[in-house]
């Protein structure tokens, strides 16, 4: 028989224990009486439309700064603006997201934005938007700039001898070259922005119809001790996550086998 | 003419040009051998405005251009390596250019032809021998008009029996061209190939030579010290 390594005893069991069973424990919960009611819940369409709306705009959002992001790391990596930016990606990692939601509140809400209405944007789906995408964006940037990075500069130094100045040199040469690592930017970032749930509701507020997601959708039904309906959302959340990593990891290997022709 | 003057550039605490100065004539391609690290690719980055010097000036036909941006001095830059634009056909590189009004479709079939590209127009970059990469280097840099030509180890990527017809091919274009042509190498064979006049780079200076050999005396030399 084989031996056995530690490591192997070690990740088995847990994987199984603290990963999937969790996981399976949703999906074993859910029932048929569950599943008509949510069905039935227009509230829960309401949510899964702001879900899916809210979270296109923040990841389109987050792939365009990303772009932004990646044309300072080419053409200015020694400017103050790129450093800072640069520093900033990392930061979300480590910031509870409450924070971040409330950072978002005092900046964009009644004290400052008081103009534009009663709450400023708070608890509206523009903050929803913009609450994804301060913490989605990073992402972006991060898979962006990766890409960046295998790119030989040397071809745009060639496009630039050939009449390009920067902006045209990295539309035509870079941007073409990144398609990739854009489309990956973009789902990540849809899938990290459907995912969540503490800066959306601190900043975006959770009212039913106008402003909830599947995230705080599933807050609220346990809440209201309506457990059958959130497990239903829950489950209907792991197969949407589901679905991205498929279309991600389908991407993957279509580029890998394209790269593997070339 | 072009012509540069008293070239600086350090990165950081590493000198590499030491006031090197260069003058070349419409119709003459210098050569210019140095080993590797030497500083050759960085005097060509220079030129193009792709690197700004720490100090001195170039110019082209007695216009100063040491502070035009690459896009604006019409050099015709062929790189180490080629660096061809992965994501477009062989074609569309060559027409590159012409997206920015240089160039014409005319001179663009004229070039094809001349250097045998017809049946690869439609070919990816990656799919090309490194001689027809090289080629298609040449003709993209060969289609935008310029007024001056920079070539670094353009056919470095070639198989020796290769280069002995690549070389009397590249040499009679850029003869043919009457503009100055700067063409880098650190191989003497290839300089004798292709060159009218030879310099040599050295300690962060350049010094006209009269012969490739010459060269080879010198940094054979330089080699040894640096005990390689
Ligand atoms: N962007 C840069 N930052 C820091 N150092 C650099 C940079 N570019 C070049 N150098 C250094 O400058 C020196 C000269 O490099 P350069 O590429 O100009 O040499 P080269 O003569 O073209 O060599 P090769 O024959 O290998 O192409 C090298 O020591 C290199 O490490
Ligand atoms: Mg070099």
């Amino acid at each position: 028989m084989r031996k056995v390594s530690i490591w192997e005893v070690l990740f088995v069991p847990l994987f199984f224990l603290l990963i999937v069973y969790p996981v399976l424990a949703i999906i074993g919960n859910v029932t048929m009486e569950g599943m008509i009611k949510t069905f039935d819940d227009p509230i829960f369409w309401d949510a899964v439309k702001n879900t899916l709306v809210t979270a296109f705009f923040a990841a389109l959002l987050g792939v365009l700064m990303a772009l932004g992001f990646g044309y300072f790391y080419i053409f200015h990596p020694g400017t103050i603006v790129y450093k800072i930016a640069d520093f900033m990606n990392d930061l979300p990692i480590a910031l509870p997201h409450t924070v971040a939601g409330l950072a978002l509140l005092l900046a964009f809400g009644r004290n400052m934005f008081g103009f534009i209405g009663p709450t400023g944007l708070a608890f509206t789906l523009v903050a929803v938007v913009l609450a994804m995408f301060f913490v989605s964006y990073p992402l972006a940037a991060r898979t962006i700039a990766s890409a960046a990075e295998e790119i030989d500069m040397e071809q745009i130094n060639v496009a630039r001898t050939l009449g390009d100045n920067p902006q045209k040199a990295y539309q035509r040469v870079v941007i073409p070259l990144l398609g990739e690592a854009i489309f990956s930017g973009f789902v990540l970032s849809f899938s990290r922005s459907i995912s969540e749930f503490a800066a959306v509701i601190m900043f975006g507020g959770n009212v039913p119809g106008m402003t909830q997601v599947l995230a705080s959708y599933v807050f609220t039904k346990v809440e209201e001790g309506e457990v059958s309906m959130a497990v239903t959302a829950s489950a209907f959340c792991i197969l949407l996550s589901l679905m991205l990593v498929v279309i991600l990891r389908m991407r993957e290997k279509l580029h890998a086998r394209s790269a593997e022709s070339a | 003419m072009l012509e540069a003057q008293n070239l600086h550039k350090s990165f950081a605490a590493h000198r590499v040009l030491k006031g090197v100065s260069i003058s070349v004539h419409p119709g003459e391609i210098q050569v210019l051998i140095g080993l590797n690290g030497s500083g050759k690719t960085t005097l060509q980055r220079v030129l193009t405005g792709i690197l700004e010097p720490d100090q001195g000036t170039v110019s082209i036909g007695g216009q100063d251009i040491t502070a035009l941006p690459p896009e604006d001095r019409r050099i015709g830059y062929v790189p180490q390596h080629t660096a061809l634009f992965k994501h477009l056909t062989v074609r569309e590189n060559i027409l590159y250019p012409l997206r920015n009004g240089r160039g014409s479709e005319e001179t663009f079939h004229e070039i094809v032809k001349l250097l045998s590209l017809e049946p690869y127009l439609e070919w990816k970059p990656h799919k090309l021998s490194g001689g027809f990469r090289a080629r298609v280097a040449l003709a993209r840099a060969l289609v935008s008009a310029p007024r001056v030509m920079l070539l670094d180890e353009p056919i470095t990527e070639v198989d020796r029996a290769k280069k002995e017809y690549i070389l009397p091919l590249f040499r009679e274009v850029l003869l043919q061209l009457n503009i100055p042509v700067l063409y880098i190498t650190h191989d003497p064979w290839e300089a004798g190939q292709i060159g009218t006049s030879f310099l040599v780079m050295k300690d962060g200076i350049i010094n006209r030579i009269d012969s490739p050999e010459e060269a080879f005396a010198l940094i054979r030399e330089q080699a040894r010290i640096n005990g390689e």
